[in-house]
């Protein structure tokens, strides 16, 4: 939001000095990203040159007066009328399209737009730095904090007790008094105990009981995986494709819908944008190189030097389970964030969400189990309705068929079913073994 | 059942020996795993003591406890690139065509992330139809064979450099032969491919001066016979296009047509075709053989001869039909009384009948081209007008260029295409010795195998998957093989080779080169007669043009000059025949097709003697085997050359004639020819002969072919002398998982009974009797039943009996698609074998014994079985986890690691599995399968299982788990192919239709005798199938209720017993009974 508000601040002021309208500009820069910016950047040569002080170079480099828009407009005919033109004309081997719409007005405010841009590298150095600060909520140690001091506190009794009682003994024994009548706490819970031996047993069995389930349903809960953020060889932002950008998840996961897998995506899918977005930071520009390393990409042309990126995998099944991508999120209609939380806010490289803040997800199926552990996927299953079918508007032939086999076959069954108002992914069989296990 | 037949899997059943009762009652013999740990030698060595074991112990469980808190960190590197048609994690399927010179077939090729890792046929293109055979399915698994070479290699060492190190200085040499008018020889198997055969033209045009450039096709086995006789008889030498779909009389004298004769993989579908009882006509098919084969296993009236007699019978057919022959028809009673049934029948369906014949003899082959033009064959079953392009060996020239080579005559160069003759020539050894003297010999082996690795260069030509090819295996046809991989080593195509060779403007492309797809796309261009665009061409694998009408006039001349010598008097006939793994040898490198057991003996692992057990017994030889007891050896002596080898019964051998199987005994002098073609120690590592070489598997019977008439025969004569060395261990898994002599397994009929009686006749449903009457079996429940018939799928098969030849394919496609480890000899003797689906073979015999009653001698005879299983009828059950929905398993495992899905599957959740093993026990079908070993590590498995090697491990299947140790496995119906299926039907909207969820035993079954659907749509191909008259389940009685049905067997043949008794039963009359009896209550 800063750094938003900077570069308004900066636009603001270049729209002042360069006192031109607000919407000539805005023109401009409407103008700039419709016709421009897919072959061109402002500080940097991308498919075509950079375009920050274009008119100046042309007029400081002995081009015609004027023939910079006659290039906009038809750079053949440029061209062939203007020597400096010509020889730009050989640089790139790309050929520009030609707009004739635009005029000379619409050109100006392009290139007014252009130049009124700061160059981000010198910006940089200038400005307060572009980081945002991540919130990091304290976690609140109160709790363990009093646990401690209790614990401080009964120890402090039971050994001034302890104190006391050596004492009495002592002056006991010195008073040649009986030393039993003051015996060890021990001594004295073991009477107690032997005692009250029925409620004493009943009790140490029920606790037993108790620990042991407690015991078992905390293993259940144990997740080895919880929160799991390996180190990537690129730290990547998917707040920056997916939140700020709002690239789908599928642009690059593409084959979430068509395979067991969603794919991490193949460098040449990021290529389809970085060989134009090479970074404004030093750090985009860091990492933004790494990819060009992997594509074998000189920032002008492939060289077929290609180094394949290795990831660290995120989320990582056993090799006894299979889990189709496909499945859930074509037939079953299940949201990403289902399953790996809201990723247009995850600054840093991918992790596996908890399951407590999947749960605060809009949208999302309220789990208990931790993330990724087989509990959690059946909890699911048996959550989950099947929401093509009668039931819904979303028509399937499958499902139709499977709805319609245990309305003619099992009415009863089918209205048992129905109970909860879904037909439920457990009651078609998602908690069978071999659903995922094979 | 209403049969009283009795059903046997060997003689080890038949006699109940105590070591088959004990391996009967005991599925997983336990003692013999405590033995072989303590016998273990390393364990001796090990100097731990009691404390330490403890310690290590404690440690081992608390680092195992902390390791497992963290989970290690895997990576995932995508793809800089993305192949467009690759989708990771889907699989990609292409058309292509398989051919290495003896099988030919259209194939689909399943690829995942760009490695092919399942084979199967192409059921839209090619007159194959879909089938395959077992060697085709594992040749996936063949391409990724370590022992292959790496690269082109010179004078044995190995080259990196193909153009420095190989192509220069070939190219010198060839120049230098060509400029003193040296002589060249191309030794090849029969090639197909229009363009290799444009791309040795051009080699001729280059280097071959006039009368000096020889190219000798010759194939391991030939044909030579038929296209000779055929020369004679129509004065063309070709090899006919058969059509076995249109005959409904079907002659087979020595032909073993569904198994190795010829373009079995297509004669399969076409005989599937006749075989079905409920169409209109349904063949007869008479079998004269001497091996029992899988073809004489199907037969309706096997007639047991000699392999010299073949001549004989056709002659005395032909005699019946008028045609006298200087060839003697002299035949035993039992054979000619059977041969007079087909002449009954070949003059009832004159003109829609087929006479076939295995020997490669001229005058056989003639005699048999004159009885199919007596009956009319030539204008319906044969076309001789539409040629078969393969097996065009040309014998006559192989053996006088071998014979002149070894005598002496100068060759100046030598090149080796598909061809090994020091390993297949009787004279192979001579021949090797030979090759030395040769200033210029190439081998386009991609093994340094017998006869690479005696010539001076090696170029390795790239596996069948992994190169561009051309074939017109018929006059009709054109196809396309595509690679499937990048080339995994630095071979190259043999096109590509020869036009480097011959061509200074062709360069080579290393393992992303054109050169051989441009050259094969530019040979099918530059025909003007081909008009289907060759990315079309590519698509569909193949093109067919119209055949040329069926017509041919026998030219009688051919019978004035028959050949037919006499067999010398004594001693015991050995006919040589390919078995359905290993054929010629030429995957004999393979562990699935070595593990694969032979249809017929069911032995793995072993090439051996096969003679009948009667005659065994009169000679003394051990009949019975198991794990602890073996077989006696016995040797050979043919021309000098001797052969020890077990002697295994098979019941059906013709008396005084033995079997030995080609294709075995590959690498006896230390050459590399894969992994799995070696005898392996029982702890892993190979065993050594005396000269430290590798001990190959089996032995070499190609010694014992001969060249006699202008071909190379396959049968010779020999005494057999029973050796006094010890007992020779046999793995096989015939006595292993059996019925338990329960008669409700197999049901069989005649087609006569079939068609006039009801049901109950042949396929009787099992009754309980009640006190209310005899009431069906399947209306009793002990449990609640599974609501698989009302909601959802019921996943359900039905196997055809009458289509099932035991061919294999499955088998082997099971093990491809369902990641089924290879354990090896030794542990397939002690049945331990991991294949998760079998094919069960069933002996029958003549003897009687009423249904329900006790086999005791009062009614039951063992001697007389013993001589009624001289010729016993053949039945093959494939039989696998019928997924019974009261599955007798699930109920005993302690922790339900087996259970039942709501789709009627019986599913294991390997990583519950304690290894209890109660379910094996339990199962009445002996289907379960338990992980003695962590068989994709342990050293014992090192040399046998593809898992343990890092090429072999790619073909494994990415979306099956890789079980271990300790864990209890079976048939899952491929679960993972009926959950893609259903996606499939899910993501388009659409109900699940037949064709969606299949098997890999039903997709590669060459007769469709597999289906597989979903039950619960009563419109499915399987729903009907299941609830035809044949259908009924094995072992209905003990109410497991499975989802597996089978076919009763229907032979068209007479059978007096099964007449007797299967007879239309008063149903009414036990109707009656019931009421009555309600009455008296």
């Amino acid at each position: 939001m800063i750094r938003k508000f900077t570069n308004w601040c900066v636009v603001a002021v270049t729209v002042m000095l360069t006192a031109a309208s607000f919407d000539v500009y805005s023109q401009g820069e409407t103008l700039f990203k419709n016709k421009c910016s897919t072959c061109h950047q402002i500080f940097k040569d991308g498919t075509g040159p950079k375009l920050y002080n274009v008119r100046e170079k042309w007029a400081s480099e002995g081009a015609k007066e004027g023939s910079i828009y006659a290039w906009v407009n038809n750079w053949q005919k440029a061209a062939a009328t203007d020597p400096y033109a010509e020889q730009v004309s050989k640089i790139k081997p790309t050929s520009m399209n030609q707009f004739p719409d635009l005029t000379k007005e619409d050109i100006d405010a392009i290139f007014n737009y252009v130049d009124a841009q700061q160059d981000p590298a010198t910006k940089v150095a200038e400005g307060p730095g572009g980081s945002t600060d991540v919130t990091v909520e304290q976690e609140s140690g109160n709790t363990w904090l009093w646990i401690v001091a209790g614990l401080i506190f009964v120890t402090i009794i039971l050994t001034l007790g302890g104190v006391r009682r050596q004492l009495s003994q002592a002056v006991a024994e010195k008073e040649g008094g009986n030393v039993n009548d003051y015996p060890s706490y021990g001594a004295e819970v073991r009477q107690w105990m032997w005692k009250n031996k029925i409620y004493v047993g009943i009790t140490g069995l029920v606790v037993t009981l108790a620990l042991l389930i407690m015991g078992i349903q905390a293993l259940g809960n144990i997740n080895v995986m919880e929160a799991y953020q390996p180190s990537q060889p690129i730290d990547f932002p998917h707040s920056v494709h997916a939140g700020i950008n709002g690239i789908d998840c599928k642009y690059c996961h593409n084959s979430a819908d068509k395979s067991r897998t969603a794919g991490i995506p193949t460098v040449n899918v990021c290529m389809n944008c970085h060989k134009q977005i090479s970074g404004n930071t030093p750090e985009q520009e860091a990492k933004i190189k790494k990819i060009y390393e992997a594509a074998g990409w000189d920032g002008s042309e492939y060289t077929g030097k290609t180094k394949p990126l290795v990831w660290n995998k995120v989320h990582v099944l056993p090799d006894h389970v299979y889990f189709s991508h496909q499945q859930h999120v074509v037939v079953g209609g299940v949201d990403c964030k289902q399953c790996h939380g809201d990723m247009t806010k995850q600054q840093q490289t991918a992790r596996i969400v908890p399951v407590e803040e999947l749960n605060k997800i809009e949208g999302n199926i309220p789990l208990t189990k931790p993330t990724l552990t087989m509990g959690w996927c059946i909890e699911c299953h048996s959550e989950k309705g099947i929401t093509d079918g009668p039931l819904s508007d979303k028509k399937s032939g499958y499902y139709d068929e499977i709805h319609r086999r245990l309305m003619n076959n099992d009415r009863t069954l089918y209205d048992k079913y129905l109970k909860d108002g879904k037909v439920t992914v457990r009651e078609l069989g998602g908690w069978e073994c071999a659903k995922c296990h094979y | 059942m209403g049969t009283t037949k009795k059903y046997w899997k060997g003689i080890d059943e038949l006699k109940e020996t105590p070591a088959y009762l004990e391996g009967r009652d005991q599925e997983f013999p336990q003692s013999m795993s405590v033995d072989e740990f303590l016998g273990d030698e390393s364990l001796n060595e090990a100097s731990t003591g009691r404390r330490d074991f403890l310690k290590f112990l404690g440690f081992s469980v608390a680092a195992a406890t902390l390791a497992s808190c963290e989970a290690p960190v895997t990576k995932a590197i995508p793809y800089v690139i993305k192949p467009e048609n690759v989708t990771p994690g889907m699989p990609t399927w292409y058309a292509s065509t398989y051919y290495d010179g003896a099988s030919y077939a259209s194939i689909l090729v399943k690829t995942r992330e760009g490695r092919p890792i399942f084979v199967k046929g192409n059921p839209d293109f090619g007159f194959t139809k879909g089938n395959v055979n077992p060697q085709i399915v594992a040749s996936v698994l063949s391409l990724y064979d370590s022992t292959k070479l790496k690269g082109p290699k010179f004078k044995g060492a190995e080259k990196a450099n193909w153009s420095a190190d190989i192509d220069a200085p070939i190219k010198s040499e060839l120049a230098s032969i060509k400029a003193k008018g040296g002589k060249i020889v191309f030794v090849t198997n029969t090639i197909i491919s229009p363009a290799l055969k444009a791309a040795i033209e051009k080699f001729k045009a280059t280097y071959g001066t006039e009368g000096n450039f020889e190219h000798i096709q010759y194939d391991a086995v030939s044909y030579a016979g038929i296209r000779k006789a055929n020369e004679l008889s129509f004065g063309k030498n070709v090899i006919p296009d058969y059509d076995f779909s249109k005959a409904k009389t079907i002659v087979s004298v020595g032909a073993d047509f569904l198994g190795s004769w010829l373009m079995s993989v297509e004669y399969q579908a076409q005989y599937g075709e006749t075989r079905n009882p409920d169409a209109a006509w349904m063949s007869k098919h008479f079998q004269f053989e001497s091996n029992m084969s899988v073809t004489g296993t199907a037969s309706d009236y096997r007639a047991m001869i000699k392999p010299s007699e073949q001549a004989k019978v056709l002659s005395y057919i032909l005699g019946k039909f008028g045609v006298r022959t200087s060839v003697p028809s002299d035949l035993q009673k039992d054979v000619a009384a059977i041969a007079d049934r087909a002449v009954e029948e070949l003059k009832k369906t004159r003109g829609e009948s087929v006479v076939v014949a295995g020997a490669n003899d001229v005058t056989v082959q003639v005699l048999a081209n004159k009885l199919n033009s007596v009956i009319g064959a030539y204008s319906t079953t044969i076309n001789i007008n539409n040629p078969v392009n393969l097996f065009a060996s040309e014998d006559e020239k192989m053996y006088n260029f071998a014979k002149d080579l070894i005598a002496g005559k100068k060759t100046d160069a030598i090149f080796f295409y598909g061809a090994n003759p020091v390993y297949t020539l009787p004279n192979g050894k001579e021949f090797s010795k030979a090759l030395e003297g040769i200033s210029l010999s190439v081998s386009f082996s991609a093994y340094e195998d017998e006869t690479a690795s005696k010539c001076k260069y090696i170029t390795p030509d790239l596996h069948a998957l992994e190169a561009w090819n051309d074939y017109a295996p018929k006059a009709n046809h054109y196809s396309i093989a595509q690679p499937t991989i990048r080339p995994l080593f630095n071979a190259a195509s043999v096109v590509e080779s020869l036009l480097v060779w011959s061509d200074e403007s062709v360069i080579r492309g290393g393992k992303d080169s054109k050169v051989a797809y441009r050259f094969i796309r530019d040979t099918y261009e530059s025909n003007a007669a081909n008009t289907v665009r060759f990315d079309l061409l590519v698509h569909n694998s193949c093109i067919d043009t119209e055949k040329q009408i069926a017509s041919a006039e026998f030219n009688d001349a051919a019978l004035s000059n028959l050949k037919y010598t006499q067999p010398a008097k004594g001693g015991f006939e050995i006919e040589l025949y390919q078995k359905a793994a290993i054929g010629t040898g030429l995957q004999v490198g393979n562990p699935w097709l070595q593990e694969m057991p032979d249809p017929i003996t069911k032995v793995t692992w072993d090439n051996y003697i096969t003679m009948n057990p009667v005659q065994m017994k009169k000679l003394g030889y051990a009949t019975t085997y198991d794990e602890r007891h073996g077989l006696n050896l016995a040797t050979v002596n043919v021309n000098g050359v001797e052969l020890e080898l077990p002697v295994v019964p098979s019941p059906g051998q013709t008396l005084d004639t033995v079997g030995i199987a080609l294709g075995y005994g590959r690498g006896e002098n230390g050459e590399s020819v894969g992994a799995a073609a070696y005898v392996t120690k029982e702890y892993g590592g190979f065993e050594l002969d005396e000269n430290g070489n590798k001990l190959p598997v089996g032995k070499n019977a190609f010694k014992y072919t001969s060249y006699n008439n202008g071909t190379f025969n396959y049968y010779t004569a020999s005494d057999v002398k029973k050796s006094d060395k010890p007992l020779y261990a046999i793995a096989a898994t015939q006595i292993h998982h059996t019925v338990m002599g329960r008669h409700s397994i197999i049901k069989e009929t005649t087609l006569d009974i079939y068609k006039s009686t009801g049901k109950e006749a042949y396929n009787p449903s099992n009754m309980l009797v009640t006190h209310h009457g005899e009431v069906p079996v399947s209306e009793f429940d002990l449990w609640e039943a599974h609501p698989v018939e009302k909601i959802g799928h019921r996943w359900a098969m039905t196997i055809d009996l009458n289509q099932c030849y035991g061919c294999g394919s499955c088998l082997v496609a099971c093990q491809a698609e369902n990641n089924v480890p290879v354990v090896g000899k030794h542990e397939v003797r002690k049945g331990r074998e991991m294949a998760w689906l079998r094919i069960d073979r069933y002996y029958s015999s003549e003897q009687e014994v009423a249904t329900g009653l006790k086999k005791d001698r009062k009614n039951f005879d063992y001697d007389e079985a013993e001589l009624a299983s001289l010729n016993p009828k053949v039945v093959h059950m494939p039989m696998m986890c019928q997924h019974c929905n009261h599955a007798p398993c699930e109920t005993v495992c302690p922790v339900a690691a087996t259970n039942h899905s709501n789709e009627g599957l019986n599913q294991m959740a390997y990583n519950r599995c304690i290894g209890t093993r109660y379910c094996a026990n339990n199962c009445p079908y002996k289907v379960r399968r338990f992980n003695w070993f962590n068989y994709p590590s342990y050293k014992k498995f090192t040399q046998v299982n593809p898992a343990q090697d890092d090429l072999g491990r790619m073909v494994l299947n990415p979306d099956v788990t890789v079980r271990t140790r300790g864990v209890m496995e079976k048939c899952s119906f491929c679960v993972q192919k009926i959950q893609a299926g259903k996606l499939v039907a899910k993501t388009e909207g659409r109900p699940v239709q037949d064709g969606d969820v299949t098997t890999a035993c039903a997709e590669v079954c060459p007769s469709g005798a597999i289906i597989v659907g979903d039950w619960n749509d009563i419109n499915s191909m399987v729903r009907k199938s299941s609830e035809e008259k044949r259908s009924y389940q094995v072992l209905e009685e003990i109410g497991v209720k499975p989802n597996v049905w089978y076919k009763t067997k229907v032979r068209n043949d007479e059978n007096a017993e099964l007449a007797k008794v299967q007879v239309d039963k008063p149903v009414a009359h036990h109707e009656a009974e019931g009421h009555e009896t309600k009455k008296h209550h």
